[in-house]
Formats: C-alpha cells, sequence, structure tokens
C-alpha cells in the first residue's frame, strides 16, 4: 500500500468519525437491527478489532525507539534493521486503526443512537477535538519517523530517535486519553449520598476522564500493550524465518524472535499484578462486581483465563529451553541447589503465609523476600545442579502453579447452582481461595524469572548459534502471539460484560434484548473469530511490508556469534 | 518413541495416585478427573521438553504448518472454553427484564413502547371479536365499528395482594444471596447472616440500611463497613416500594437460632 493510499484511509476513517460525532447531535434517530450477530455482538467485533490495531500501534512504537536506541548504542546494525521493520508493519496497521476506529463510531451510531448520542455529549471535547488531533499528530510524526529514518543517520540519529520519543509521547497520551471515556463506561465517578445522575450533572470534563478505574486500567494496557508489542513482533520473527531463503536470513529472525519474546514475556511477568490492581479498584468501586466476576456469571472466563496464563507461561518457559539447546556450552552453566528447592517450596509457603499475613504485610514479606532471592545466592552455597534440572523442575512447578489457579470453588457457572458433587469439600476449600490463586500467580512468575536469569547465565556463559535453534519454536512464538491476543479479547469482553445491564454503570441502562451475559462458549467463537481476522490482516500486512525483495542487498549479519561480544 | 511411553506410564501413575489420594481425601469425581487430566498434561509436556528436533521447513511446506496450527489452536480454544460450565443466560433474562421495567417504563421510549403494545392488544382484542361476529353471521356491522380505549393495560402492575413474594423476588433479583445467606442459602461470609435480623431491625431501618449501607453497621464486620462493601447503588436502582417489600419480607426472619450479628446504628 503507498503512502497516498494510507493516507486516504486514515482521512476517510477520520471523516466517518467526525461525521459521526457531527450526526450524533440529530435527535432520536432510528437504530437499526444486525441480522445474524445482533447490535451488541457487531459492536463487540468492531471494537474488539480497533482495541487490537490500537494495542500493537501504541505498544509496537515503545518497542521501536528503543530498538533503535540500542542499535545505535551498541552499533549493531540488527537492532535499527528489527525497529525498522516493526515500524514499516505499523504505519500500515496504523491506518487499518483508525479505519477500525471509524467503523466503531459508524457501528455504535446505527445500533445505540441515544446512548452514542449521549456519550459524545458526555464527552464531546474529547471525541470532537482532542483524540482526532491526537490521532492526526500521531500520524503525521509516524510518517516523519518511518521517511526520515535513511535522511537521519549516522550524527543525525539522535534527532531521529527524538522523534520516536515524540511518536511514543503522542501515543501514550492518545491511550490515556481514550482510557476516560472507556473506564468511565464501567466506572463513572459518583460520591456518597449523591445520585449518579446528580453528581454527573456537576463533574467536569475531568472528574470524568480521571474516575477510579482510569489508570489502573492505563497501566493494564501499557503493559499489555508492551507484551502484545513483543510477542507480536516474535510472530513476525517466525513468519520471516520460515521464509528466509538463507542461513543469515534464518539468524536473522531467529535473533529478532528472540529479542520479541524477551520484551513480550518481561512486560507479561507485570501482567497479572496491574491486572489484579485493575480488579482491585473495580471491586472497591463497588463490591457486586467482585461475585459477579469471581463466583457468579464470569466465573468460568476467569477460569479460562487462567487456562491461557498457565499455558503461555509453558510456552515462554518452552522458548528458553529450546533457546538454550543452541547454545554452546549450556552444559557447564550451572545453578544453586537452592534454585529447585526453593521453586518447589515457593507455592506451598506462600499459600501458608498468605493466609496469616496479607502482601505487604511486613510479616509477609520477611518470610517470602529471603526465599525469594535464595536461587541468586548461589555463590554461598558449594551444591549446584544443571541448567537442565533448574529448568525441568521449573516446568513442573508451572503445571502444578497452573493447576493450583485452575481449581474452582465448584464446577458450576453460577454459586446458585452448587451441589455438593460439584463443590470442593470444606476443608479444602483454600485451594479455590485468594492466597492459593495468588501463590499459584507468583510461582509462575517467579519460575519465569528462574530460568530467564539462568538463560541470561547460558548466553553470557555460552555462545549462540543464531538461526539453528529447533524449528518447533517458531510456532512456540506464533503461539504466544496468538494466545496474548486471544487472552486480551477475553479479558476485553469481562470488562465491558462487567457493566451488566448498563451502557454505563448505574447511569444508561440497556434496554435491549442483548444486555445478558453470554455464555463462555459464544464469547470464545466470536473471541477466535476477531484474532483470526487480526491475524490474517497482521499477516498480510507482514507480507506487504517485508516481502523478501524488500531485503535484497542487505548486510548478511554475522553467525554465529559469540554470545559474550553481544 | 521410547520417551513417549516412559513419560506417558509416569502421567498415568501420577494420575492414578492422584485419584487415590483425592478420593481418600473426599474430593467429588469431577475434581478427581481434574487431577488426572493435569496429570496427562503434564506428562505431554515432558515428552514435548525431550522431544526430538523438527526440522525445518520452507515454502509451501511451512504456510500450510502455518495455516494447519491456526486450525488446530481455534478448535482447542474454542473447544476448551465450551467445556467449562456454561451460565445460562435465559437465568439472567427475566430478572434482568423485572429490574430494568420501572426504568424503561419511565423513558419516552418506553412509555411509546407500552402504548405501542396497548394498540396491538386492542387490535388483536378487535381481531378475535370479528371472528365471534363472523361465526354469528354479523360481520358486516363490525367492520365499521372501531373501539376506542378503555382496554385494560398490558403492562399489569404487580400485583399488590403479595407484598411478601415482591420482598422475595427482589432478593433474587437484586441477588443478595451472593454476600448474605439467609435459610442456610448463599453467603460465601462476605455480608452477615440475616435469618434474625427481623429481631434486630425494623422493616423501616432495614429499608434505610439498603438505601444508605453506611446507615449501619453489623458487629464484627467493622472492616467491610469502613470499605463500604455493601454497594451504595441500590438507592439508584431500586424502587422505593420494592425495597419497603423487601426490608418487610426481610422483618419477618427471626430465627433466634441463628448467630446474626447486631446491626450497630452509625447515621
Amino acid at each position: 500500500m503507498k503512502t497516498w493510499q494510507r493516507s486516504l484511509v486514515a482521512v476517510c476513517a477520520l471523516l466517518v468519525l467526525f461525521g459521526g460525532v457531527a450526526s450524533a447531535q440529530v435527535s432520536d434517530p432510528p437504530s437499526v437491527e444486525f441480522s445474524y450477530t445482533g447490535n451488541r455482538t457487531a459492536v463487540w467485533i468492531v471494537a474488539q478489532l480497533h482495541t487490537l490495531f490500537g494495542a500493537f500501534i501504541l505498544g509496537a512504537p515503545i518497542f521501536m525507539v528503543v530498538s533503535e536506541w540500542l542499535g545505535y548504542r551498541k552499533q549493531d546494525i540488527r537492532y535499527d534493521r528489527l525497529a525498522k521493520e516493526v515500524t514499516k508493519v505499523t504505519v500500515i496497521l496504523f491506518s487499518m486503526t483508525a479505519l477500525t476506529g471509524g467503523l466503531f463510531i459508524f457501528v455504535l451510531l446505527a445500533t445505540y443512537p441515544q446512548f452514542t448520542t449521549w456519550f459524545i455529549n458526555q464527552f464531546y471535547l474529547v471525541f470532537a477535538v482532542i483524540y482526532p488531533l491526537l490521532f492526526i499528530s500521531g500520524t503525521i510524526v509516524l510518517y516523519m519517523y518511518f521517511y526520515m529514518w535513511d535522511a537521519w543517520k549516522g550524527e543525525k540519529k539522535g534527532r531521529h530517535i527524538a522523534l520516536g520519543v515524540l511518536l511514543n509521547l503522542i501515543c501514550m497520551i492518545t491511550m490515556f486519553v481514550i482510557n476516560g471515556p472507556t473506564s468511565f463506561m464501567n466506572t463513572p465517578p459518583k460520591a456518597e449520598g449523591i445520585s449518579p445522575q446528580e453528581f454527573l450533572l456537576a463533574a467536569s470534563l475531568w472528574d470524568k476522564i480521571v474516575n477510579v478505574s482510569w489508570l489502573p486500567l492505563s497501566l493494564h494496557r501499557i503493559d499489555g500493550n508492551l507484551a502484545f508489542g513483543g510477542f507480536v513482533t516474535g510472530m513476525i520473527a517466525a513468519y520471516m524465518y520460515m521464509g528466509a531463503k538463507s542461513q543469515e536470513e534464518r539468524a536473522y529472525y531467529d535473533w529478532m524472535g528472540f529479542v520479541g519474546n524477551l520484551i513480550g514475556v518481561g512486560a507479561m511477568l507485570f501482567q497479572p499484578f496491574t491486572g489484579l490492581l485493575y480488579a482491585y479498584e473495580m471491586c472497591d468501586y463497588d463490591f457486586s462486581f467482585c461475585p459477579y466476576m469471581m463466583a457468579d456469571q464470569l466465573s468460568m472466563f476467569f477460569e479460562m483465563q487462567g487456562a491461557m496464563i498457565g499455558l503461555m507461561f509453558l510456552a515462554s518457559n518452552y522458548y528458553v529451553w529450546l533457546s538454550m539447546k543452541r547454545i554452546e556450552g549450556v552444559e557447564k552453566v550451572r545453578m544453586t541447589i537452592l534454585a529447585p528447592i526453593v521453586m518447589v517450596a515457593f507455592l506451598f509457603v506462600m499459600m501458608v503465609v498468605m493466609n496469616y499475613y496479607w502482601i505487604p504485610d511486613p510479616m509477609s514479606l520477611a518470610f517470602l523476600i529471603p526465599l525469594v532471592l535464595a536461587p541468586f545466592l548461589g555463590r554461598f552455597i558449594p551444591y549446584t545442579v544443571s541448567a537442565r534440572t533448574v529448568i525441568k523442575v521449573g516446568f513442573l512447578m508451572v503445571i502444578v502453579g497452573d493447576a493450583i489457579w485452575l481449581t474452582p470453588h465448584g464446577f458450576v457457572a453460577t454459586g446458585a447452582n452448587m451441589v455438593a458433587e460439584l463443590e470442593l469439600p470444606e476443608q479444602w476449600s483454600i485451594l479455590g481461595s485468594m492466597p492459593a490463586k495468588l501463590s499459584a500467580i507468583f510461582t509462575l512468575v517467579f519460575v519465569t524469572v528462574v530460568n530467564y536469569v539462568l538463560y541470561n547465565r547460558a548466553i553470557r556463559q555460552g555462545t549462540i548459534i543464531w538461526g539453528k535453534i529447533d524449528f518447533i519454536s517458531q510456532f512456540v512464538l506464533i503461539f504466544l502471539a496468538f494466545s496474548s491476543i486471544w487472552t486480551m479479547g477475553l479479558m476485553g469482553a469481562v470488562r465491558s460484560l462487567v457493566r451488566k445491564y448498563f451502557h454505563t454503570y448505574n447511569l444508561v441502562p440497556d434496554f435491549s434484548a442483548e444486555s445478558f451475559t453470554p455464555t463462555l462458549s459464544y464469547s470464545a467463537w466470536w473471541i477466535t473469530g476477531i484474532t483470526v481476522v487480526f491475524f490474517t490482516v497482521v499477516s498480510f500486512a507482514v507480507i506487504v511490508a517485508l516481502r523478501p525483495s524488500d531485503s535484497k542487498g542487505r548486510v548478511p549479519e554475522g553467525n554465529p556469534v559469540p554470545a559474550r561480544a553481544k | 518413541m521410547g520417551n513417549v511411553i516412559k513419560k506417558l506410564v509416569i502421567g498415568l501413575v501420577v494420575g492414578g495416585a492422584l485419584i487415590g489420594l483425592s478420593r481418600a481425601l473426599e474430593f467429588p469425581f469431577v475434581f478427581q478427573m481434574m487431577f488426572f487430566g493435569q496429570a496427562m498434561f503434564g506428562a505431554v509436556v515432558f515428552m514435548l521438553l525431550d522431544a526430538p528436533s523438527v526440522r525445518t521447513m520452507s515454502g509451501m511446506k511451512s504456510v500450510i504448518a502455518i495455516v494447519v496450527f491456526y486450525i488446530v489452536l481455534c478448535t482447542v480454544f474454542v473447544s476448551g472454553a465450551s467445556m467449562w460450565p456454561q451460565f445460562d443466560p435465559e437465568d439472567e433474562k427475566g430478572k434482568i427484564a423485572k429490574i430494568l421495567a420501572p426504568k424503561r417504563a419511565a423513558t419516552e421510549q418506553g412509555k411509546a413502547e407500552e402504548l405501542i403494545a396497548r394498540t396491538k392488544a386492542l387490535d388483536e382484542r378487535v381481531k378475535a371479536l370479528e371472528v365471534r361476529l363472523k361465526a354469528l353471521g354479523a360481520d358486516q356491522q363490525v367492520a365499521k365499528e372501531t373501539p376506542v380505549g378503555g382496554a385494560p393495560p398490558v403492562v399489569a402492575k404487580a400485583a399488590t395482594g403479595d407484598f411478601m413474594k415482591i420482598g422475595e423476588e427482589q432478593w433474587q433479583l437484586h441477588e443478595c444471596y451472593n454476600c448474605h445467606k439467609l435459610k442456610g442459602e448463599g453467603g460465601k461470609k462476605r455480608g452477615p447472616e440475616l435469618d434474625n435480623i427481623g429481631s434486630y431491625l425494623t422493616a423501616e431501618e432495614i429499608k434505610q440500611k439498603i438505601f444508605n449501607p453506611k446507615s449501619f453497621m453489623a458487629e464484627g464486620f467493622e472492616k467491610e463497613w469502613e470499605k463500604g462493601k455493601m454497594p451504595d447503588k441500590f438507592k439508584d436502582v431500586m424502587e422505593d416500594s420494592d425495597a419497603t417489600a423487601l426490608a418487610t419480607w426481610l422483618s419477618t426472619f427471626k430465627n433466634t437460632s441463628v448467630n446474626t450479628p447486631k446491626p450497630i446504628k452509625k447515621l
């Protein structure tokens, strides 16, 4: 797609957006009925697609500029090439974000005209002025960033990196701004003793944006977008690795997959915690959200989330396992015997400790911090085990941890249907409690951190043979990207459904016949469909932007390269 | 192959041991099966760890491999999600319609819909009368007669006679059982058990607590009261008459054998 074509798409999308805002001013427009999907699912599809494209174009610039800076600092052209290739894909996806954004407003107006009118009026300045302006300036800076790449190199590289930082700044502000209306729908500002309607009348735009779930949602999304950007980069690398014609190309894309995965996993480690913070704030706002999510209608969505996150942690550790195999001298890498011991003990100790002292109670930290640090104090312990053993024990504990995370209070979709034959025995109800779930999450994170520390040690002590990784690792990269997007869709559905039968919680009821909680199975079908559409578009963008002819004449990367040298 | 058999045997042994152990610890059958499944899943993971390397593919072969992989992923994710117990939306639809009925009726659209519903009902009555009169051979005159007004509204007001039933219905509609135990059902210790609430509070006071959760604090629930665990949304989502019915119904619970914590007046 050429620049003018991309620009045309973006302009059309903005026209739809402006048209939508203007149309929202017409009072009581009639709604349309989407046959087959129904109105709610139609909105769900475009909203989710827009969020996915948006997540990538907001997450990828962080990745791009950091990579470019690393390339400049280390004088390693691979980082620069990686940044440029991701930028090429991002440029195409920027247009898709604008297009789906315009479509989103259009479908919203067509299906829920009264609510959309009310909603746009609440955030008129955001939708009519701030958001379009940010989007236009983001687009301009992105194009400048892309087209100035070759012009601003060498001594002018700093200028180019500064442009990338500016792009990130704009993207970040855009995300914070649009998270205002999004979070407002779940947790509109309120005050004790005043009805939400009365409070809203007196609330300023700032009050509406800075509602209680705005910051936790933004933090969770920054983290999620970065993980998403990393995993999608891994997926791009996997595609290119599979299509590579030479060993040099394979070596480069193996390295690119490694970097993408590293960023993705690094950000993913924080996701459970920012997610918990978000859920905590939601429950604090209205406690009825909590049983609705964890014990009733949406409880099985969280079981599925546990399964997905468990699989993703397994996959990321499996990638480490496969990566270690292509490091020469890995057999010499050893770790203190405390590492496997603590890995096994950690889950159970934490479950017991958290039953008495909640984190961050000083007593809980007094038990847990020495335990967490023990595997890294290797030099004081003479007994060591091989890296292979540590990682295998880690896998065992990821499986056990996920088994505990997945153990429900009962195999029923709502507490109201609970019967003894499907419920955890009373004396084992601890397995379904929050301390058990938190211990499981911490175990997954802890094991992964230990494995990556070990991996880092192996890289420093051995030699990586780039391009020689087991071919199955490319499917692991694709799996991680697909699963992270699928999980994002699942949790996005939870975030929207938690409003129950309201468009905006407690303020604007949804009188349509579709305001009930859908089944997990129905949701999974749509989430899968949306993920497939997104993947198809991204795959197309990768093929268009990075087709082999583009890579002709490129300087081949060294192979193999001593790991120590990087 | 030796690797697969070895891991399979270990998986079966661990899975069997988990079944035996969980049965001895009185876990229901479904949990025993879950533990067995997890042991077998663990075996598959360890098989993968020691599996031989996959040969590098390229060209069309790799494209086909990717497409097949995506199909497998989609199938696994959809079927995995479908295997968990599914919430039945029908359980909720009726509740939502009842909760939102007063709000809908108050809107312009609600009023219009009520008028349309009335018109439709009238139309049906006219048609039914036409059929009856046709049968009597008087259709010529009937065609000219257009009934005007006087039909009973379709959206009937809730029967006033069964006030207690409305109260109990409100308990179910607003899912109070999620936090409060009553008649041995619901609760999960999030809020106080209410079987003896009628001995402490009058219907008016209970209503005050529903509309303003800070007005009373149950003994032993200081933390929950401080944090405002009971949502303060009911004054906005409940009709006054429905809250009165719920409070009146709750005030009839005077089972002194249940240890309902004493409410302390705060506001």
